[in-house]
């Protein structure tokens, strides 16, 4: 999480950018009417996919988030510790900006 | 979510409309700063303003725009950030389901149309309203435009002012986007399953992370989560839960 590679450091064209933007989107709609699609043609989802597609979002964020803990630094292990706890009590927008003021008020404070 | 009126006569276009602004209204508090985020992180990454606008009108879902950015930053190849992208929003899939029960109001283009704004919020906005009285295409699509106009507006307005921060790691903006995303795991904790399916997604994350680095830790921790809840099959649940814990972002 330390530094950022600008997406054109990181081989994105111009081309390949819309393209994701494109296919991405499309992707996305597909998603927001294929459980019309589904129920229409099965009548229901079996239970099982259905419990497995309730556990995309939590599962998936959480191996987004997880390296956090091991490759960044220090401050940024601590903040994401201290926003585990914050979460289970502040909205997600608050979390968001006290977790982002830690992180900032550390580096400004050079540690 | 259910401050409509509660009365039996049959609503008319202009009373859904503004049940549609009164239910909208806390929302926007919460959804617009992400649109404001999203657009100075977009710009920081190298995307032009344009780019910007373009993923938030094409996909039109916080968390796998901030997700796409992500993964376009570390080099991630395109066939990874776009199966990111589909994972991240295949929830819709549930909603859609559910939601095409009370569509029996709308016409062909006006289905098409409301599953192309299909968002958390709405799908939460349009359940209440459907489990009170008949959903009309005037409420939920004017939740659903408003909504759609006010997440591209934050985003121009995120992306016109990142571009004047010289140095945004010092703001700890490259940090928003790991806890925006905890803060959205953790909106999911009263789900059954959610430790065991979160804890194997960090450890099978972290160990990936480690011997094949990014962006493997990502659909490998995923897919060890989902597995996880397949094999263990369908739990116990309130039905609320799962609506009222994503009722607060567009993601």
């Amino acid at each position: 999480m330390n530094g950022h590679a600008l997406l054109s450091d990181a081989g994105w064209s111009i081309g390949s950018i819309w393209l994701v933007i494109l296919v991405a989107g499309a992707l996305t709609y597909l998603t927001r009417f294929g459980g019309h699609v589904l129920i229409s043609l099965l009548g229901t989802i079996p239970p099982r996919a259905s419990a497995a597609l309730d556990a995309v979002p939590a599962a998936v964020m959480t191996a987004i988030v997880a390296p956090v803990l091991v490759s960044g630094d220090w401050p940024e292990r601590v903040a994401i510790v201290v926003c585990v706890i914050l979460s289970l009590r502040l909205p997600l927008i608050a979390v968001v900006v006290i977790g982002t003021g830690m992180v900032a008020g550390a580096r400004a404070l050079g540690w | 979510m259910e401050d409509g009126p509660s009365n039996q006569t049959p609503a008319d276009a202009a009373s859904e409309r503004k049940a549609a602004v009164r239910a909208l209204a806390p929302v926007f508090l919460a959804v617009l700063p992400f649109g404001l985020v999203y657009g100075a992180v977009a710009v920081q990454e190298g995307l032009t303003v344009l780019q910007a606008l373009g993923f938030s009108a094409t996909i039109f879902a916080g968390a796998s725009q901030l997700a796409a950015l992500q993964l376009m930053g570390i080099g991630a190849p395109i066939w990874s950030v776009l199966i990111t992208v589909f994972a991240l929003n295949f929830r819709h899939v549930l909603y859609s389901a559910s939601l095409s029960r009370h569509l029996g109001a709308f016409s062909r283009s006006q289905k098409a149309l409301a599953f192309f704004l299909l968002v958390d919020p709405l799908f939460g906005a349009a359940e209440a309203r459907a489990a009170t009285q008949r959903l009309t295409p005037a409420f939920y699509l004017t939740y659903g435009v408003l909504m759609y106009v006010g997440w591209q507006l934050a985003t121009l307005a995120g992306a016109s002012f990142g571009e004047l921060i010289e140095d945004p790691d010092a703001f700890g903006l490259d940090f928003v986007l790991p806890v925006y995303f905890l803060g959205l795991v953790m909106g999911f904790r009263k789900r059954g399953l959610f430790y065991p399916v979160a804890g194997t997604s960090l450890v099978v994350s972290v160990v990936v992370y480690w011997l094949a680095g990014p962006p493997w830790h990502v659909s490998f921790g995923g897919l060890a989560g989902i597995a996880v809840a397949a094999a263990v099959g369908p739990q116990k649940r309130t039905d609320t839960a799962a609506r009222d814990d994503r009722a607060g972002g567009t993601s």
